[in-house]
């Protein structure tokens, strides 16, 4: 991002061009109409850069207070106060907080800086407007100054810094353990016999005889002066800077310090302006001097690569969203097309199967359909004589039992009892059993459904009709020969037998009617009905 | 008040904050576009998993019915043998009935066939692939002794071809006649269920 750092002194402007915190381009303007005009057509073209002002001006006045220790909104009305109060007719001022004091209601130390004449700088700031140069600030390089020292490694408790300046000036900035204190700018003018070093010899004595009179040094103090300066100067300046007890000298070779902080390549004189302004364009400082009407043009700089950024990084979201967006979907068309592949395997598959099922002039689904049914309710169906001949052996084993009819049915319904009219025996016992209106018992064939549903014979039912032989009035030895005959049915394999009408019925619950004459008849044949069950073996 | 949001502030930043609108809408734009596109391709590859799932389980099934298939195969070419997909050929039970008549000796034979109907089975069970079909047969014979009228109905029941369950029968002695003449002892009175099938789909295998 192009900056422009533009060195002002009282002599003129140095514009410094910028490329990140490398300084790439230097240019010169006189402070005159032609100056300006030159800088006029210069700055022209570089409108979008943004632009930060290093002061380096004899208007540059230096005030040290104490203020008690407030915050916030407090201690800026009493700076703004107090600024107002001290630099009234400037707009360009600062004050700069540096620490408290040791003692006392340790109160906060101030530096109240301002260039007094705005008439030295109202010139350049019409132009910038005229030019909507983005000013973002502007800065004493005094103040800045200090941060040399700090990068140098330089922490010296009273510590005089020498600097030069374009147009031929010295700057001298005192420095306590790091905070500004006081500077002052000197114009270089050697008259016939003086030697520059003289110079800054004569004139740093002086600085520390003002310092020593307002009581800045304690004894034994020493103010060390650093004097920056190009190899080619030392020879000139070196010899006159001798030390002694209250003053001692150290020259800072100006090549050695660009190596120390970076800048490429080295100043090609003693003047600091680029040493400065590189390390201002590494570490940056706060705005000092400019009133809010002059950095208008760099907010609105600052907000629009602020909305140019921000809609960059919504951009760059919304394409990183829709890139991770696509990449998923590309993984899942991906899979879809193994998933197709596989599918379409799998129906060549299941076609090749179909084409190899067994044919026998129907489908499959009618084969299977055709054995199941059969299996299912056709197979080893059963048969009334098959059921029946089991049960011959039984019954043969009775002699007085004879059977006189059976009713047979295939059933799924363990309850259904086959119906048949009973056929009454002609010669029955003269004890008998009794129905409810007082007449003979007797079964009544129920109605029969009209058409069922088909059972698949799982369950043989028969209601045998048979008569057993009673030998005068021995109905007891009747009775037991039924019961014998259904427990030997009910030994037969997957039968059952349940006595449904016995010959007589000998519960509370039935009526029984006897008719004995004068002699007991010589044998009667009473009746009885059995329901028998088989249950069909589990067909394979 | 930054500069940048006064009224001349914004005069200046038209064209940034312009910039940023599109930007916004641009990337709304490319992401939901970005979003629908995924979501279309996940609920492809939903469909194609499933019809994934359709198509192994048909395979399944398939090799599943060859299996089914290749063990019955025998018993259904038994079946059809024995005539179960055949259409019914009534004459052929007319002439069956008189020859079972002589040879078992029944002094008296009364049938009757009724029309052919679907047979409803236990449970309301149908078959996808078939009709059931059955004509029921009402036999009632009478005979001198009960071995014959049962070796009768056995016979009836037991025929090579076609399938015709008994499903209700009755047996009962009959009242002697005169003495001097051969008359019925016992009568055997049956109903069965003469079945065939169709193939749903119209063909019938020989």
């Amino acid at each position: 991002m192009a900056k422009l750092v533009v060195y002002l002194t009282n002599a003129g402007l140095v514009a410094l061009e910028a490329k990140g915190a490398r300084l790439v381009g230097r240019h010169t303007f006189a402070a005159t109409a032609a100056g300006r005009e030159a800088f006029s057509a210069y700055a022209a073209g570089r409108r979008g850069d943004a632009v930060h002002v290093l002061t380096d001006l004899a208007e540059e006045d230096f005030r040290l207070d104490t203020i008690p220790h407030l915050g916030g909104k407090d201690r800026d009305a009493v700076l703004s106060r107090k600024l107002a109060q001290i630099f009234r007719n400037t707009p360009y001022k600062y004050a700069l907080t540096q620490g408290r004091e040791a003692e006392g209601r340790r109160d906060d130390r101030v530096v109240y800086t301002a260039i007094t004449n705005g008439e030295v700088l109202r010139p350049w700031v019409e132009l910038f407007e005229h030019l909507e140069l983005a000013v973002a600030g502007i800065h004493s390089s005094a103040i800045f100054s200090g941060r040399l020292l700090a990068d140098l490694g330089l922490a010296l408790p009273h510590a005089l810094l020498v600097t030069f300046t374009p147009g031929g000036s010295i700057r001298q900035t005192y420095f306590r353990d790091g905070e500004i204190r006081f500077s002052r700018l000197t114009p270089v003018d050697l008259e016939e016999g003086d030697t520059l070093g003289g110079l800054i010899a004569g004139e740093t004595a002086r600085t520390w005889q003002y310092l020593d009179s307002v009581r800045s040094f304690g004894t034994g103090d020493r103010l060390e002066v650093c004097v920056l300066l190009h190899p080619r100067d030392r020879p000139a300046v070196e010899p006159a800077l001798r030390d002694f007890n209250q003053i001692t000298y150290r020259a800072l070779d100006i090549e050695q310090v660009s190596g120390q902080i970076g800048l490429k390549p080295a100043p090609a004189t003693s003047g600091a302006e680029e040493v400065l302004a590189h390390l201002f364009l590494k570490r940056g400082a706060p705005n000092h001097y400019a009133p809010p009407e002059l950095r208008r043009f760099s907010q609105v700089r600052s907000t629009r690569q602020a909305i140019y950024g921000a809609a960059g990084a919504v951009l760059a979201a919304g394409l990183a969203f829709a890139g991770w967006n696509t990449f998923l979907a590309l993984q899942n068309r991906a899979s879809d097309e193994r998933t197709g592949a596989q599918v379409k395997a799998l129906a060549r598959e299941h076609d090749e199967v179909m084409r190899s099922l067994p044919s026998l002039g129907a489908g499959g689904p009618t084969m299977r359909d055709t054995v199941a049914f059969y299996a299912g309710s056709l197979r080893g169906y059963p048969s009334v004589s098959e059921f029946l001949v089991p049960l011959s052996g039984a019954i043969e084993r009775h002699p007085r039992v004879r059977l006189t009819q059976v009713a047979w049915q295939t059933t799924e319904d363990e309850k259904t009892t086959p119906a048949f009219l009973p056929i009454l025996s002609r010669s029955p016992p003269p004890v008998r059993t009794m129905a409810k209106g007082g007449e003979v018992a007797a079964a009544v064939r129920p109605p029969v459904e009209a058409d069922p549903p088909f059972s698949p014979g799982r369950l043989s039912v028969a209601l045998l009709e048979a008569i057993v032989r009673v030998d005068g009035n021995g109905l007891r030895a009747a009775l037991d020969e039924v019961e014998s005959l259904v427990a030997e049915i009910g030994k037969l394999p997957g039968y059952r037998a349940t006595i449904v009408e016995a010959p007589l019925d000998i519960s509370s619950k039935a009526g029984i009617q006897g008719r004995l004459g004068e002699k007991p008849p010589a044998e009667s044949l009473a009746r009885f009905t059995v329901k028998v069950t088989r249950t069909q073996e589990v067909r394979p | 008040m930054s500069a940048a949001f006064s009224k001349e502030g914004f005069r200046s930043l038209r064209l940034a904050w312009a910039t940023l609108a599109i930007a916004i809408a641009a990337a709304a734009g490319i992401g939901w576009g970005s979003h629908w596109f995924l979501q279309k391709e996940r609920r492809d590859d939903v469909a194609s998993q499933r019809q994934l799932g359709e198509a192994r389980a048909r395979l399944e099934t398939a090799k599943r019915e060859r299996e089914d298939l290749r063990v019955s195969a025998a018993m259904f070419q038994d079946l059809v043998n024995r005539g179960i997909l055949r259409e019914e050929k009534r004459l052929e039970l007319v002439e069956r009935l008189d020859r079972l008549k002589e040879r078992h000796r029944i002094i008296e034979l009364d049938y009757e066939i009724a029309p052919q109907r679907p047979l409803p089975l236990a449970g309301g069970r149908v078959f996808n692939a078939i009709d059931i079909f059955a004509s029921r047969v009402r036999v009632r014979a009478k005979a001198l002794h009960e071995g014959e009228a049962l070796a009768f109905v056995e016979d009836l029941v037991r025929m090579d071809k076609g399938f015709n369950p008994a499903n209700r029968c009755s047996l009962s002695r009959l009242e002697p006649g005169a003495a001097d003449t051969v008359s019925p002892r016992v009568e055997a009175d049956c109903s069965l269920e003469w079945i065939s099938l169709k193939d749903k789909r119209g063909g019938r295998a020989s």
